[in-house]
């Protein structure tokens, strides 16, 4: 059966291949690829997490009243990886690899640790609040994140 | 669920790297230990001076680190908060490193009744920090392989502690006991149970996570650190009982249960789809292939008890699977959760107004990659001593011992940076 976890935990991978692409690009020197996946997972990640920011956090707030629980700690390191998304951007497109490659090195730590929490215990904590609403909360995530 | 409510609830710096830096202090000392005694050290597992190397590198090192880490990542991976991380960390530091420089002592020079108190107070230390565990995991469900392994290496923890205290009132107290089989019992607890649970619920997440690699197979994960607990309550029967047959299949059995793990990481590293091998993963690799070395050293010994009678047998077996093996893995770790920490606390600092350095100007993999170089010749004489002690025991002692100074270098280096860059970011954010 899928759930917000499986669903969401199998997006996190999705966007962790295209990080893996833009580095394996520059591993072969190949700078225009590199830009591509680069912006191919700068879009993954960011439509991540505007739809977790616009459902499914909204949805788990209203239905448990914690507003200022994990989602706002969510959303506080969602920004601390818009500015290192940005940061490596900028990086990649002056093509300042050690720049780049230090800052992608960050950017997977932080986003890594970030998935852990959200894998183990948001997911679980949303599913289990939200099994009423899972279906409709599947499918407005599903499209969401097709439309990106 | 308290751990995600706040970033003020995630430890601060101080905790987990007062740890971090203490650890190389007691690698350096154990390889001074080696070059100051020489090759009495090496001639048995027994000698004082190798009790007490060994503890200075299993307590002072390796637990030094793996406690520091679990303060700092508890709150990420079970979602369970302690309660006062840095007064925690406090209490749990200084007893463990008294309780390491006076275990050493007490081995080495014997003073009465030194030992009994050094067990004394690693044991009440570790009973603190399991009691503040116990109480941050109660309630947290077990979503994961990891979770899961990291409740079940603190029951290890417990039981290596028991039997250190025990054995060290035995010998304070003129106890009789069966020292032989309970030392045994008491690495096998130790390594098996607290250090390899530990490890592998660590693995579970690190390896797939940061190296890019797919996960681990979900059932055997889940069933990975049951089976290990499983069979050190099998051989601790077999201690107690007498059985021999029952220990020796119970060693053999986790031989090959390490074995199995350490192959399927290979494997999966072997698919990582990182396009560059740093220090952490090069670190990795050497832990893996000398504890597959190590282990199956094991498997023979159960299998062929008078291996172990084989001159050098036990002392070779403890350098490959504690030097070759734990050491390489967590000092890989350390150097990628000492610059990510860092990274998140100035990221913090500057309060999304002051971009905070990555991670690589803080510290270097080149400095982290020519220090692994200085590692692995340390390790290649460790165990070339083995076989030629009057040669060899000296110089190995010393290149260890310069080895982990240079860990120390590098690590006490990135805290300078740390501060150099957090300085700067103070004074930029009183000028906006």
């Amino acid at each position: 059966m899928t759930t917000i976890r499986s669903f969401m935990t199998d997006d996190h991978r999705r966007c962790d291949d295209f990080f893996a692409d833009a580095e394996q690009a520059i591993g072969k020197n190949n700078m225009a690829a590199a830009r591509a996946a680069f912006e191919h997972f700068q879009s993954a990640v960011l439509a991540h997490f505007e739809c977790e920011e616009k459902t499914l956090f909204p949805t788990f707030e209203a239905k448990t009243g914690m507003s200022m629980g994990p989602t706002q700690v969510m959303r506080m390191e969602h920004q601390q990886m818009r500015d290192l998304l940005g940061d490596a951007r900028n990086a990649i497109e002056s093509g300042d690899i050690d720049d780049y490659l230090g800052l992608a090195e960050t950017l997977l730590i932080m986003m890594q640790q970030h998935n852990m929490k959200e894998e183990n215990i948001l997911y679980p904590m949303c599913d289990q609040h939200l099994s009423a609403e899972l279906p409709a909360v599947l499918e407005r995530l599903e499209m969401e994140l097709r439309d990106e | 669920m308290q751990a995600l409510l706040s970033f003020e609830n995630a430890p601060p710096f101080a905790a987990p790297l007062r740890f971090f830096l203490t650890a190389p202090l007691f690698a350096i000392l154990a390889g001074l230990l080696l070059a100051w005694n020489g090759p009495p050290l090496m001639a048995s597992r027994w000698m004082p001076g190798a009790l007490a190397a060994t503890h200075l590198v299993t307590v002072g090192f390796m637990l030094q680190v793996m406690l520091g880490a679990l303060i700092q990542i508890l709150p990420v991976v079970a979602g369970a908060n302690l309660r006062h991380p840095l007064r925690v960390a406090r209490i749990v530091h200084v007893g463990l490193s008294a309780g390491g420089v006076l275990l050493a002592a007490g081995f080495l020079i014997d003073p009465p009744g030194m030992l009994g108190f050094a067990a004394l107070l690693l044991g009440g230390t570790l009973l603190y920090f399991l009691a503040v565990c116990v109480q941050a995991l109660v309630g947290v469900p077990s979503t994961s392989p990891t979770i899961r392994g990291l409740k079940l290496a603190l029951i290890g923890l417990a039981a290596v502690v028991g039997l250190g205290m025990l054995m060290a009132f035995a010998l304070t107290y003129g106890w009789s006991v069966p020292l032989s089989a309970l030392a045994d019992l008491h690495a096998g607890w130790g390594l098996g149970g607290w250090a390899g649970v530990l490890l592998v619920a660590m693995a579970y997440v690190v390896v797939p996570m940061f190296q890019l690699t797919p996960g681990y197979p979900a059932r055997p994960s889940w069933w990975f650190p049951v089976a290990m607990l499983l069979l050190l309550l099998l051989w601790s029967g077999g201690v107690l009982g007498n059985l021999d047959g029952l220990v020796r299949l119970s060693q053999g059995l986790a031989a090959i249960a390490g074995i199995a793990f350490c192959v399927v990481t290979l494997r999966l590293q072997g698919q990582r789809r990182r396009a560059r091998a740093d220090a952490t993963y090069r670190y990795w690799q050497l832990g893996l292939v000398a504890s597959v070395f190590a282990l199956l050293m094991l498997l023979i010994s159960s299998l062929w008890p008078a291996a172990s009678e084989l001159e050098g047998w036990t002392i070779g077996f403890g350098i490959l699977i504690v030097a070759g093996g734990f050491m390489p893995f967590i000092t890989g770790m350390l150097y990628k959760i000492s610059a990510f920490l860092s990274w998140l606390h100035l990221q913090n600092f500057g309060q999304a107004k002051i971009p905070a350095p990555a991670m690589n100007k803080i510290l270097s993999d080149t400095d982290c990659q020519r220090q692994m170089v200085a590692y692995v010749v340390a390790l290649a004489l460790l165990l070339a001593a083995v076989i030629v002690p009057d040669w060899l025991a000296r110089p190995a002692g010393l290149a260890f011992a310069l080895a982990n100074a240079w860990l120390f270098w590098n690590l006490a280096g990135a805290v300078r940076r740390y501060r150099r860059a957090q300085a700067e970011m103070a004074e930029k954010l009183a000028a906006l």
